[in-house]
């Protein structure tokens, strides 16, 4: 009796299963097909809005990325239109412009961002500025969360009279967090990223959004015991705070210390692509482990560049993401620009104003008062500010936790998604414009560099100039030097190894060759050693056939 | 770089005899020889001796770098030595030599091959320098400041 029963259980269970198989497998299946449609209108629509921003407006493609993803979000043209069998092509989920398959794309992206945002970071220049660093990032840090923490409490009629509301800290804590990333792409565009005003911006960025995420989780935890009309809990904050800084500390100085052997290591595979993979790959384990401990993922994703900025594999992984660099990070900007909804905007327009406002100066002023007091002057001071100016994932990613958590309502998302909107779109012509003219350094600062020494060979014609710099080139690779080509306008290659780097310039029929005075003795040994071998090729063509006999072996019987 | 993977006590020398290029060279060569480093002695002085045709190796201030490329070595070999008395080497200034550096690498493997010879000749780039690699005494002494930095 009790066998055919127990059968005909196990018979519903396994048929329960195969439909919950095939129904979620239907699913996957048209959840991708959704998004694989999403990502082509975006890319698309991404790259020529961007192109366009470029090309007619002299603006960075980032904002007309951004812009593109405004007119195709949820909001605007994307909620209108409805695919056959899909539904809308870019519909809200939950009170977010994407789908979670769509923002998991746009966070990879940011993580590669950061990643080579942390590459192209000059350690040496960073290190040596990272004090100013340190106190741009903490004024912009202070100035930005008492103002707009303030702001909510001195407008009138919003029900928020104090300091320790938990949605006045909330303005507070969103106009923190600049987003280091536009700011970032918009110093690679104008190659402004080694200048001291971009390390100064990068390092005050890794600060700020160290310290915001510290202040967010110290926000978080009094909001927390205030909404359930406690007092504050010191040790628990303290706590919180003690790790994130833990994190980055340590992790930076491991970083640092092991980044040589960990290259050394992986470069046993020989192969490039395999080898910068796996750099690729550490630095998403290092952003996963950074979210675990509190902090963002693109800081650990930023760590994980600084310590490799270091080593000889930088350009070579720099060279090989650039193609899902520029496929990945559009689609963020985009992504970004579809969160706007101008229709919770409406209401709440003068206060987003007036905080706006208030996050702007809160960052020129904050970041750049204590850049002017260090090592810049006016100019520079402004650029510092200016590159501190736009928040944004991360604003976003606070403000979409204030909002869950039931800290803010949609009004206040809605303020902040219009600050984010505005210090994003107004801080990069500021900053473009910002960096013509000359130096931001204080005149008693410039120059101090190490010397450079320039080696020029001139050579009777273009064409020996050429296949001697390709000679030149294999041997500082059979000598394992990393051989980098930029796409600048001459041919110029970059060379590094360990802490060797120099340039190779071919202008004309000119060689020039600029090192260090340090790391001369190896470019010229090896460079002494390839025109020598010159004679060898001479000699070896004397014994080539007559090029006559050789030219008729290639034309005879060609006319039979 | 590190010079203590590719220099050992054994291929320092602070008492070379040879008094004329061709006998600096060989005697280098015979030493590495003895000290197990190479085993094919003609193959290695007819490398070293096509690159002292194109162009003497023999530099400014007392230094020369006589160096060649084989297949009669598997991975780069290397020796200093020093003749306190100065030899003439065809050098660039024309004052005698009296610091020699020596490399044999292989023809087609890949390595820090002038890389070593750089880094050596950086190394007693200041006359200073020189003085205080001329003054030691011992092989031991020579290593030990070679590697020692």
């Amino acid at each position: 009796m009790h066998e055919p029963a127990a059968t005909n259980l196990v018979h519903q269970a396994g048929e329960v299963a195969a439909h919950a198989a095939e129904a979620s497998g239907h699913s996957i299946t048209h959840m991708m097909m959704h998004l694989i449609l999403q990502l082509a209108v975006i890319i698309i629509v991404a790259k020529i809005g961007g192109y366009l921003f470029q090309r007619f407006l002299k603006m960075p493609s980032v904002l007309g990325e951004l812009a593109s993803g405004m007119v195709i979000g949820p909001y605007a043209l994307g909620g209108m239109i409805d695919l056959p069998g899909l539904g809308v092509l870019f519909a809200e989920n939950a009170g977010f412009a994407a789908s979670a398959e769509l923002y998991g794309i746009a966070t990879l992206a940011s993580i590669i961002l950061l990643f080579l945002a942390g590459l192209e970071t000059d350690l040496a220049a960073f290190l040596r500025y990272s004090v100013v660093g340190s106190f741009v990032g903490l004024g912009g840090l202070v100035f930005a969360f008492v103002l707009g923490d303030g702001l909510a409490v001195m407008w009138p009629d919003n029900g928020i009279d104090s300091f320790m509301d938990p949605a006045a800290l909330f303005l507070g804590v969103i106009s923190v967090a600049t987003s280091v990333g536009i700011t970032a792409r918009i110093l690679a565009e104008k190659r402004k990223m080694a200048s001291p005003e971009g390390v100064t911006i990068l390092a005050g960025a890794v600060f700020d959004d160290v310290l915001g995420i510290v202040t967010l989780a110290i926000v978080m935890g009094m909001a927390k015991v205030s909404m359930d009309g406690g007092e504050v809990n010191w040790g628990e904050i303290g706590i919180i705070a003690a790790k994130a800084v833990g994190f980055f500390v340590i992790v930076t100085s491991l970083g640092l210390i092991f980044a040589r052997k960990i290259t050394s290591a992986i470069k046993k595979f020989k192969s490039t692509e395999i080898i910068v993979a796996i750099c690729f790959g550490l630095a998403l384990l290092l952003a996963g482990l950074a979210e675990m401990a509190g902090l963002a993922m693109i800081i650990g994703a930023y760590i994980m560049g600084l310590a490799l900025s270091r080593t000889d594999l930088a350009h070579e992984i720099e060279h090989h993401l650039e193609g899902v660099y520029n496929i990945l990070v559009p689609i963020f900007f985009c992504v970004m620009g579809m969160m706007v909804d101008f229709s919770v905007m409406k209401p709440v327009l003068v206060f987003g104003a007036v905080y706006s406002i208030l996050a702007i100066f809160s960052k020129v002023l904050g970041c750049g008062l204590p850049a002017f007091l260090t090592k810049f002057n006016l100019r520079g001071s402004l650029r510092i500010g200016l590159g501190m100016l736009p928040r944004g994932e991360v604003a976003l990613i606070i403000a979409g936790i204030g909002l869950a958590s039931g800290i803010i309502d949609q009004g206040i998302f809605g303020v902040s998604i219009m600050m984010t909107v505005i210090t994003t779109m107004l801080a990069p012509p500021l900053l473009v414009k910002s960096f013509e003219g000359g130096s931001g350094l204080r005149k008693e600062l410039e120059g101090g560099s190490e010397e450079i020494e320039t080696i020029i060979l001139e050579f009777p014609s273009r064409d020996i100039t050429e296949f001697l710099l390709h000679r030149f080139i294999r041997a500082l690779q059979d000598e394992e030097f990393f051989v980098h080509h930029l796409h600048t306008d001459q041919p110029t290659h970059r060379v590094l190894k360990d802490d060797i780097a120099f340039t190779l310039i071919q202008d004309g029929n000119k060689l020039q060759v600029n090192v260090p005075s340090a790391n001369q003795h190896v470019a010229r040994m090896i460079l002494l050693e390839e025109l020598l071998s010159l004679s060898d090729l001479l000699e070896s063509t004397k014994q080539m056939k007559g090029l006559d006999e050789m030219g008729s072996d290639l034309m005879s019987g060609l006319f039979a | 770089m590190n010079l203590k993977k590719v220099l050992s006590p054994n291929t320092v020398w602070v008492d070379l005899k040879a008094d004329s290029k061709q006998g600096i060279i060989e005697e280098m060569v015979d030493r590495l020889v003895s000290a197990g480093k190479i085993s094919e002695r003609e193959a290695v002085l007819e490398a070293v001796f096509e690159r002292e045709e194109k162009m003497s190796t023999g530099m400014q201030n007392g230094v020369a770098i006589p160096h060649g490329k084989t297949d009669a070595v598997k991975s780069l070999v290397a020796a200093v030595g020093l003749n306190k008395a100065g030899v003439d080497f065809d050098s660039m200034d024309g004052l005698p030599c009296t610091i020699f550096i020596m490399t044999i690498s292989p023809l087609k493997r890949r390595g820090p091959h002038m890389q070593f010879l750089a880094e050596v000749s950086r190394l007693i780039g200041q006359p200073a320098e020189r003085e205080k690699l001329l003054a030691c005494q011992t092989h031991n002494e020579i290593y030990e400041l070679l590697t020692g930095k």
